[in-house]
């Protein structure tokens, strides 16, 4: 035993190469590593401790003379090694007991050590003791005893993970049991479990109970049985004990383990405050208390120092300030005016000088205010450069900033770091070494370094890294308040990058961190609620103006105050609505100005500006000039001081604003019936308006046209489209003299007036027809461009000029022909022969580009592209000499009867559609395509019919009935099934190479059929799956 | 950085062209297209040089459009990054400047700018140096380098 005392004092437990030589020892030796496994659970120890204390105490450290005491002792550990002899320890207990008391005092130091010890007491129930039903007041002082002495052990964290690994549960140990209680009772139940225990003393046999705070409506009991728990339980209420749950060995430590929440928390740290005055104010860490969990921050005071001179001189206080005065620094010599006093004093720590005011400690401005960890929030704190910006003064170097710049990137989130990744080393040895990315673990990084001469990879921490851009890369910024803009780094200063944005043409800084590199172009968001960048929008006070910038909850609109931009920064609440209306306007030389005509500024500050009108409001014009780098582009000017360049091009059809001209034209406008709002070129109707270029326009085909109202009051009536706006139009009844507006959707107008195809050049073959009576129509996809076109453009005039032209998407040229106005054809965009790259530069959106023009349909589904714009540039209106084209293929032709409404107009759509740019260079497209027969489940029954279109969402129109002469229905692809092909049946093939072609089934070999091709005439193996059958006439 | 190269196209030609003149309508409409377009690959069709070759035309189904697939020369420019052009300014703001060389529209950040030049604004905004001697306002010409490229508008920088 007396070794075993020498081995605690020394504090070393590994001490044992000396014991080897002392031959007795050797055996004590042994012996007390045993007991060291051993003293696990055995209750008894801490008792056997004190008794050796007390022993030792009389050696006087000399191990000789304790030899025999060791034996003594030696002897009873052998017998005591199973933890239910206690009895025979208790032999010592009374004489523990005396001596006890005086090591509390004496020997609490030279106990230290002994941390098995120490474990050992806190993990021990109290049931030794209880055996021996000493009276209360024993156990009080015993408990002091043991615990004020246990306490300085605490500052022993010296333990090696094998000592550690010796006090892991094993199958020896009382199991951990898991108990169900009553909720929020948790505490209640252990702490009856325990007053139990002290009233039953050693009938109880469990060992403990614990009740654990994030844990609801459980307890742990320690015991050795089953058995014991449930007899402990038994009676009381809080607990149920019919079930109890043993807890695996393997968790049994995890029940008891604390998480500890590590906070990194480090000098120039950024982090914020949680509470108080500064909630939310940035801080920048300047020292870390850990063992007071205090740290000390640098903060911008907010100080109103009037109040504190108030409160100093103890002049009326205010009891609660109504406002938080706004973040300033503290400028001593202000202070002092107000005669508050001062004092400048020397930390004697750091050697400072800080000024003393009023309890409070600053220092170049900054208050230093010592906190408690818990109010201060430390992660994911991303200061705004706003923030940094304020942090800088002039007293600090750039120097700092880059220290504390390199902090920010203390916390970012996982997978930060990606294979590829241009990165630099930020701090350490390697500082501003630069290498790529090529594996990322946890916490490390390893990098293919730049130079020459290192190892092949390098694996550095993450936090030691950082993004690294160099001029001219373009980026995407991923986080932030910039998120999602993209555009070229111009800069790269540290750890900050300037990017010119793509759209705004403005610099923004971001951090390195926050950018990825992207070959992506795009604003960032465009949108909130329903209003979009470049919308026109009449704000509250009645003002009104254009949204030049959408930021993450406001918008910057540039008002229509003519004379200078003005921008406010405006809430979505704060703006009334968007405004659609469409008016014109007259100019200086009182010719009429309407969007989208090219006007140039003769006046005001922006004069000599030239540019397209985007919007018009009061006689106030918006004109989009993109050489303008402010505001986004947009010029405010009013309409008097402006005149049109070169001719209104409104005339020329160059939009829809062109129609309020052209109001009193007989023939409407040639629109896809029966569902109206669905034009062609794109989205659903709400997202009408939205950019001006690609939205406008689209209802306009409407105005003019002559409807009929199928649903409401009106229901019946026919009437001439006034105005478009938004959902609804304003119908003027041809019936009532009235003008009545209804929606478009619920009302559901109709075109009715059935007209004369009018008779147009190089026509003379085409076969007059209704346009668009079929549902084929209502395309709302590009496909339609490529697809549905044919019938439009194709039969009459393909170098319409409204795919080329992007600000007509859907101009129908008629107007052009009926207004007796063939000089537009000379306006016509077709002709204009400005460069390509600008062009598309004004094409807005993809839809209205070029590269779904109808001259795709003409083209091999090989190279739609190519050949679509090659045909934009052609020379002259090309017309067709047959009537389309499409009819020739077979399947088209075949099903030109079964058109609903009779009209033979969309023949080969489906035929076409295969080849459209779209399909055709798509082939994991659509499944399904036009023109198939197939089965429709639907509310619990089959029927069959055709498709009629696929809509951009994979669903289809399916027209009933086997030949298609049913009703319109559109069904998700889920309900659709094909219906297989037999020999002998017209197919369609729907996949591979050979997409949208037409054949016939001529056998079937197991999963392969065999078909001859209708264009080629060739015989093709392909998969039954792949084809399906063609609607029949 | 001017090139001449080989480009093949496929062109689409309308049946009333057939004839005589079919090869030059070919060659004007091919000029049409092409020139003065602008490709990420190839950069921007200066000018088409001669015409190599035109494959035998393919009659489209249903159209009575001609396909041929036509092999020309032509000159492109593709600027390059870290390459050297000379522009001319057009335009000077507080932001940088824009140049102009050739098709080629540069902007110049005043990042990329020197920093002793310093931005005057007024009737004829410039940027100057300290010293006066260097002036770049519209329509100087400037050298300058190319950091980046985008196309639809290229941009591009320093002096």
């Amino acid at each position: 035993m007396p070794r075993r005392r020498d081995e605690e004092e020394d504090m070393d437990d590994d001490d044992y190469e000396e014991d080897q030589y002392d031959e007795e020892e050797e055996e004590e030796n042994d012996r007390s590593t045993r007991k060291r496994r051993r003293s696990d659970f055995i209750d008894d120890v801490a008792e056997e401790d004190e008794e050796e204390e007390e022993e030792d105490d009389d050696d006087d450290e000399d191990y000789g003379g304790g030899g025999g005491g060791a034996r003594r002792h030696k002897a009873k550990k052998r017998g005591s090694q199973f933890f239910d002899l206690e009895a025979q320890v208790d032999s010592d207990e009374e004489e523990e007991e005396e001596e006890g008391e005086d090591d509390f005092i004496v020997d609490g130091g030279a106990d230290l050590p002994d941390e098995d010890d120490g474990r050992r007491m806190h993990r021990r129930p109290l049931l030794a003791r209880e055996d021996e039903q000493e009276d209360v007041e024993a156990l009080e002082r015993r408990i002091q005893a043991r615990y004020a002495r246990s306490s300085p052990q605490e500052y022993d964290e010296e333990t090696t993970d094998v000592e550690q690994q010796a006090l892991l549960p094993s199958v020896r140990d009382p199991k951990l049991w898991m108990v169900k209680c009553a909720i929020g009772r948790e505490r209640e139940a252990a702490v009856c479990l325990m007053q139990k225990c002290i009233d039953k003393g050693p009938e109880m046999q469990i060992r403990s109970a614990v009740a654990l705070d994030h844990l609801k409506n459980y307890i742990y009991v320690e015991a050795d049985k089953e058995a014991h728990v449930k007899e402990a339980c038994k009676g009381l209420r809080n607990i149920y004990s019919q079930k109890v749950m043993l807890v695996p060995i393997r968790e049994m430590t995890d029940v008891l383990s604390v998480e500890s929440k590590a906070i990194d928390l480090s000098r120039d740290t950024w982090v914020r405050m949680k509470i108080g005055n500064y909630k939310g104010d940035l801080a920048k860490v300047v020292d870390v208390d850990n063992v007071r969990q205090r740290v000390t921050v640098k903060l911008i005071p907010r100080i109103d120092l009037q109040a504190l001179a108030n409160k100093l001189e103890g002049r009326e206080v205010a009891k609660k300030k109504p406002f938080v005065p706004p973040p300033r620094f503290m400028n001593v010599d202000e202070a002092r005016e107000l005669h508050i006093r001062v004092e400048r004093r020397r930390d004697p720590m750091t050697g400072d000088y800080f000024e003393n005011i009023g309890g409070m400690l600053f220092k170049d401005g900054f208050l230093y205010k010592t906190v408690s960890m818990k109010s201060i929030s430390t992660q994911n704190i991303k200061p705004t450069f706003d923030e940094l910006e304020k942090f800088r003064t002039p007293g600090e170097n750039g120097e700092n900033d880059i220290a504390s710049l390199s902090t920010l990137f203390a916390n970012r989130k996982k997978g930060h770091f990606m294979k590829g990744d241009a990165v630099i080393v930020i701090k350490g040895d390697l500082k501003n070494l630069k290498g790529w990315v090529e594996k990322v673990d946890e916490e490390n990084v390893h990098i293919r370094p730049e130079m020459k001469g290192l190892p092949k990879t390098l694996a550095v921490n993450q936090k030691e890294l950082c993004k690294y851009f160099e001029p001219g890369n373009h980026v995407k910024v991923v986080s932030g308040t910039q998120e999602g803009a993209t555009g070229m780094v111009v800069k790269v200063e540290q750890h900050v990058l300037i990017i010119l944005s793509d759209t705004t043409k403005e610099h923004i800084r971001v951090f390195a961190d926050d950018v990825v590199e992207s070959s992506e172009v795009t604003t960032g968001i465009t949108k909130i609620g329903d209003y979009e960048l470049h919308d026109l929008v009449l704000l509250d006070n009645n003002s009104f103006g254009v949204i030049i910038r959408v930021e993450s909850e406001a918008f910057q609109v540039l008002k229509g105050v003519p004379d200078r931009p003005e921008v406010a920064l405006v809430k979505l609440r704060e703006i009334k609505c968007k405004l659609e209306k469409k008016s014109n306007v007259q100019d200086k030389n009182k010719n009429t100005v309407s969007a989208k005509d090219v006007v140039r500024i003769l006046e005001g500050p922006c004069k000599g500006k030239q540019g397209p009108v985007e919007h018009i409001f009061r006689g106030i014009l918006f004109i989009y000039d993109r050489h303008h780098l402010e505001h986004a582009g947009f010029i405010c000017a009013k309409a008097t001081s402006c005149a049109v360049v070169g001719g209104s091009r409104a005339n020329g059809s160059r939009n829809g604003d062109a129609y309020s001209r052209f109001d009193n034209l007989r023939t409407p406008p040639r629109i896809p019936p029966q569902s109206p709002r669905r034009f062609p070129r794109g989205g659903p109707p709400v997202d009408y308006g939205g950019r001006n270029r690609g939205g406008r326009g689209r209802h306009d085909a409407l105005i003019g046209a002559t409807v009929k109202i199928r649903l409401g009051p009106y229901k019946g009536c026919k009437g001439r489209v006034l105005e478009v706006k938004g959902q609804s139009v304003r119908v003027e009844l041809e019936a009532m003299m009235k003008v009545v507006t209804g929606n478009i959707i619920s009302d559901n107008v109709d075109v009715s007036t059935p007209y004369r195809d009018p008779p147009r050049y190089g026509m003379g073959s085409e076969t007059p027809m209704h346009p668009s009576r079929t549902p084929l129509h209502p395309y709302m996809t590009p496909m339609r461009d490529s697809g549905a076109t044919p019938i439009h453009d194709g039969m009459r005039t393909p170098m319409r000029d409204r795919a080329w032209n992007p600000y007509t998407p859907m101009s129908p040229p008629r107007d052009n022909w009926e207004d007796g106005n063939p000089a537009s054809w000379g306006t016509s965009p077709q002709y204009q022969p400005g460069s390509p790259p600008s062009r598309a530069y004004e094409a807005p959106t993809p839809g209205s580009g070029w590269a779904n023009t109808p001259g795709g349909n003409y083209s091999e589904a090989g190279t739609p592209r190519d050949s679509s714009s090659a045909y934009a540039n052609a020379p002259s209106p090309y017309l067709p000499s047959t009537p389309g084209g499409q009819p020739m293929t077979p399947n088209s032709a075949s099903y030109l009867p079964g058109t609903p409404g009779g009209q033979p107009m969309t023949p080969g759509t489906g035929g076409l559609d295969a080849m459209s740019p779209v399909i055709g260079s798509d082939n994991e497209g659509p499944w399904f395509m036009p023109d198939i027969l197939v089965n429709v489940r639907r509310s619990g029954e089959d029927s069959v019919g055709v498709i009629r279109e696929v809509l951009p969402d994979g669903s289809c129109k399916v027209v009933l009935g086997s030949s298609g002469n049913g009703e319109t229905i559109t069904a998700l692809p889920a309900e659709i099934e094909i219906v297989p092909p037999r020999k002998n049946d017209k197919i369609k093939i729907m996949g591979g190479a050979q997409r949208g072609a037409t054949g016939k089934l001529i056998g079937v070999d197991g999963t392969d059929g065999i078909v001859k091709v209708d264009d080629t005439l060739d015989v093709k193996i392909l998969d039954m799956v792949i084809l399906a059958k063609l609607a029949q006439p | 950085m001017f090139f001449h190269i080989v480009l093949e196209r496929n062109m689409q030609l309308h049946p009333r062209h057939f004839g005589r003149n079919l090869r030059e309508h070919l060659v004007s409409k091919l000029m049409k297209d092409v020139e003065g377009t602008c490709s990420g690959r190839h950069g921007f069709v200066v000018a088409i040089t001669g015409v190599d070759s035109i494959g035998k035309g393919l009659i489209r189904d249903g159209t009575g459009f001609v396909t041929f697939p036509v092999k020309y020369q032509c000159v492109v420019f593709r600027p390059f990054k870290g390459e050297i052009v000379e522009a001319v300014v057009s335009m000077v703001n507080k932001m940088g400047f824009f140049a102009e060389a050739g098709p080629v529209q540069i902007f110049v950040s005043n990042h990329l700018i020197p920093d002793d030049m310093e931005f005057q604004s007024g009737d004829m905004p410039n940027y100057t140096t300290s010293d006066g001697s260097v002036k770049i306002q519209k329509d100087s010409e400037v050298r300058l380098k190319i950091i980046g490229t985008r196309v639809d508008a290229t941009e591009i920088v320093r002096t």
